[in-house]
């Protein structure tokens, strides 16, 4: 039933895939695999179409207190099912596209770390567990509703439509969409945080350190100093 | 002269952190033997420090968990807020937060190595604001040992001739790196507000100091630092004191009783071998305990006996009582101006190179500010090696959004404020006879609440905190937060001490001036237990000092055959 996240895939070439993959997704109007999580119980929220569904805490080993420091590894398998995966491809594209300065998010693996992340067997990461899948579950009720579609395989303007409704805090008013802004929210700072500490994020973001150092630290740059002071200058 | 394992000693040790570590350093290079006993596992910073190791090759990107509280990479282990199987209980409507570490040099390895001394007037507060009490001992007969000291562990940082920093003795200090540009930008602004920021003293070498390597300016401090550039016991005072040959050092040994004899003197301890389970009792003429203000005092107040039955030389019964923080509140928010600013190797020696001492001495003494006692800001902010919250100020998605992380980068600046708090009937530990920890042995429980000198002073630091960000043009992330929101729970800053204070009375105090227990003349306390205050200046630097002190001491008694 597990197909392997592709972090070279490209947006498009995941809708293609997804498009077979619709009767799998919208089981039960649920998106389950062998492998995915079972929702143990679900409080319907009329108001604002929210899944509410809940999820039993992950019941595997943390890496515990005294783990490989110089060669890490995370020991709990990853949870999210084929079709949840190409999902967060999907919006991990949306909210962190290719562009001039640095690839995607999806180029340098950011579903393998939500996947990671939400699989692993802490408090906090349970928590957005449980508001990420039911974000995605809500994405496609939503484009079932709209388009009579999953959020995947809706078009690129029909998952923008979506998107534009749930993309910024102050949506957050519309009793609607109060949960989704909230999710997508969360969303967004993981997939950002997935890219920019990726190595290639690492480049695209500038930082330049983690290098030694022989002698004194050299403390900033003449171009750095001329920026300061013009700073410095403006506060006056 | 006593024996483990055909290892014959003068002195047994409990704990190998900052004040057992100097001791076991003193002692053995004095010629005395040491049997030096460690809860924790060894630990070798040279082969287990993970130097360059990045936020991706972490798992969860290196973020805190309930597994490593400070992050996949701190150094800690097998501890944190909550050690596995070793639990602590709170009094009702109490907060408090105890960090521990079970491994070898204790919570050294992952220390700030933020060591400002204390000043003159800290040691005598009492006879400014008739709060707590004096120390036995002053500035003046401290200072050579904070020289002593700081020479010792390396120290880089400056005499600013200050108030609040009393200055070191010439040729002590190792120059301190260049600030960066956002301390440049806060000092620019605090020097008209008439508020110093200068260079922060810390535990991190900028030259080579005997087989110690300056620091190369990369990786955080709190990892550990193989090269030993950044002050931690197993890197310095612990292999100096191994090469003497004058030490046996048994880790995986978790003390859980002092014993007397019929005199109520100290005759040895019974340990918890933790790997086996096994009780092992080992004789001892002289018995240092060092194994941090509160663990210590746990053992304390567990070895009771027919001659102290308050628990061991607890007849003042100030034992656990007098429990003291640091204050902690942080203000943050971030600097538009500071927006795509020029990029540069920002990492410099990972914390502080610039802080805030405390400024207003005045203003306390013409009774200006309603709160008795000072505080220092530490500051933050820079292009740290980006994390899991880096688009937290972000909205939106898209290019737009992603260009928005990219320009913000580097904009943020965080002020912690660091303070100190007045000795309080209403902080304290004590033994929780209901519940015991996996080896059997009873817990602590602690009891907490600040007072209004407190929350006075997180308010003035708030106030101000946010006037040094808004005349930066910064933007305070949370304005209108109050104090009773702002403050950290007691024993969040880690600076816990006061639990076995000393002093010159028996009747109020547990320890005389040189460690040497009052009821038991064998018994020696080494660690932060024996401050009788808790100024805000970090605490480390003042235990290893009192510790080198007090054990020098010890050693020209023994030397002279004065001591019991």
């Amino acid at each position: 039933m597990s197909t392997v996240y592709n972090p070279k895939m490209t947006r498009r070439e995941s809708l293609k895939r997804m498009g077979s993959m619709t009767s799998v997704v919208m089981i039960g109007g649920i998106a389950v695999a062998c492998e995915a999580p079972q929702p143990e119980a679900m409080t319907v929220d009329a108001s604002s179409n929210w899944p509410g569904l809940d999820f039993a805490a992950i019941n595997e080993n943390g890496y515990g207190t005294d783990p490989n420091m110089i060669s890490p590894t995370a020991p709990w398998p990853r949870t999210l099912n084929s079709a949840q995966l190409d999902q967060v491809a999907v919006l991990s594209d949306i909210i962190c596209p290719q562009d001039d300065r640095g690839p995607s998010a999806t180029a340098v693996g950011v579903p393998d770390v939500i996947d990671e992340w939400v699989s692993a067997p802490y408090s906090s990461q349970h928590r957005d567990r449980v508001q990420i899948l039911n974000g995605l579950q809500w994405l496609d009720d939503e484009a079932s509703r709209r388009f009579s579609s999953s959020f995947v395989a809706a078009s690129d303007t029909q998952q923008i439509e979506i998107i534009e409704d749930i993309a910024y805090r102050d949506r957050g008013d519309v009793p609607e969409f109060e949960h989704a802004v909230q999710f997508f929210s969360r969303l967004r700072r993981l997939v950002f945080g997935g890219y920019f500490t990726s190595p290639e994020g690492v480049e695209d973001i500038g930082y330049i350190g983690n290098v030694p150092i022989a002698g004194d630290y050299p403390g900033p740059t003449d171009e750095a100093m001329e920026h300061l002071n013009r700073v410095i200058a403006d506060l006056e | 002269m006593a024996s483990f394992e055909g290892f014959e000693y003068d002195v047994l040790i409990v704990g190998s952190g900052a004040g057992g570590g100097m001791s076991a350093h003193i002692l053995t290079e004095a010629g005395i033997r040491v049997l030096l006993l460690e809860a924790g596992r060894d630990y070798d910073p040279v082969t287990e420090t993970p130097m360059f190791q990045q936020n991706h090759e972490a798992p969860l990107r290196g973020v805190s968990t309930s597994d490593k509280n400070f992050g996949y990479f701190d150094a800690t282990i097998d501890g944190g807020w909550q050690v596995p199987g070793e639990p602590y209980t709170e009094a009702e409507g109490t907060r408090f937060m105890w960090w521990r570490a079970r491994m070898l040099g204790g919570r050294t390895n992952h220390f700030g190595r933020l060591v400002p001394r204390f000043t003159p007037e800290d040691f005598n507060m009492a006879d400014r604001d008739g709060l707590g009490e004096n120390w036995p001992i002053d500035y003046d007969e401290v200072a050579p040992w904070y020289d002593r000291t700081e020479k010792l562990i390396g120290v880089s940082g400056t005499n600013p001739d200050l108030e609040d920093t009393p200055a070191s003795a010439d040729g002590v200090l190792q120059p301190p790196p260049k600030p960066r540009v956002y301390e440049l930008l806060l000092k620019a602004v605090t020097d008209k507000m008439g508020i110093p920021a200068v260079p922060m003293r810390r535990a991190v070498i900028t030259q080579d100091l005997d087989d110690r390597k300056a620091c190369f300016y990369a990786t955080g401090c709190g990892r550990g630092c193989s090269i030993g550039a950044a002050f931690q016991t197993t890197t310095s005072l612990l292999p100096w004191a191994q090469k003497t040959g004058n030490m046996k050092l048994v880790t995986d040994a978790m003390v859980k009783e002092v014993h007397v004899d019929e005199n109520g003197q100290a005759s040895g301890v019974t340990f918890v071998n933790r790997l086996t389970n096994e009780d092992i009792r080992v004789d001892a003429d002289r018995v240092i305990l060092a194994a941090s203000a509160c663990e210590t005092a746990r053992l304390m107040l567990n070895s009771k006996s027919a001659l102290h039955a308050n628990g061991l030389a607890n007849s003042s019964g100030q034992v656990g009582r007098n429990l003291m923080d640091s204050l902690g509140a942080d203000i943050g928010g971030f600097i538009p101006a500071l927006k795509g600013r020029p990029k540069y190797n920002e990492d410099g020696y990972s914390s502080n190179h610039l802080y805030i001492p405390w400024w207003d001495n005045e203003g306390q003494k013409d009774g200006s500010l309603n709160f008795t006692r000072g505080y220092h800001f530490e500051i933050g902010g820079g292009f740290g090696s980006p994390g899991m919250g880096v688009a937290s100020r972000v909205d939106g998605y898209g290019k737009r959004a992603k260009d928005e992380v990219r320009d913000l980068y580097g904009t943020g600046i965080g002020l912690s404020l660091r303070g100190e708090m007045v000795q309080s009937d209403n902080c304290y530990c004590e033994i929780d006879e209901e519940v015991k920890d996996k080896w059997g042995i009873p817990v602590l429980k602690f009891h907490w609440q600040w007072s209004e000198q407190e929350l006075n002073q997180v308010a003035h630091g708030l106030e101000w905190g946010k006037k040094i960000i808004e005349a930066m043009g910064g933007i305070v992330n949370n304005p209108d937060v109050t104090p009773q929101q702002a403050i950290k729970a007691g024993g969040q800053i880690i600076h816990e001490v006061g639990t076995t204070r000393m002093g010159d009375n028996p009747a109020t105090s547990v320890v005389n001036q040189w460690g040497q227990c009052w009821d038991v003349d064998n018994l020696y306390i080494m660690d932060g237990g024996v401050f009788t205050s808790n100024p805000h200046k970090n605490c480390t630097l003042t235990i290893l000092t009192l510790a080198m002190r007090n054990a020098t001491h010890l050693a020209e008694q023994m030397t002279a055959g004065e001591a019991a």
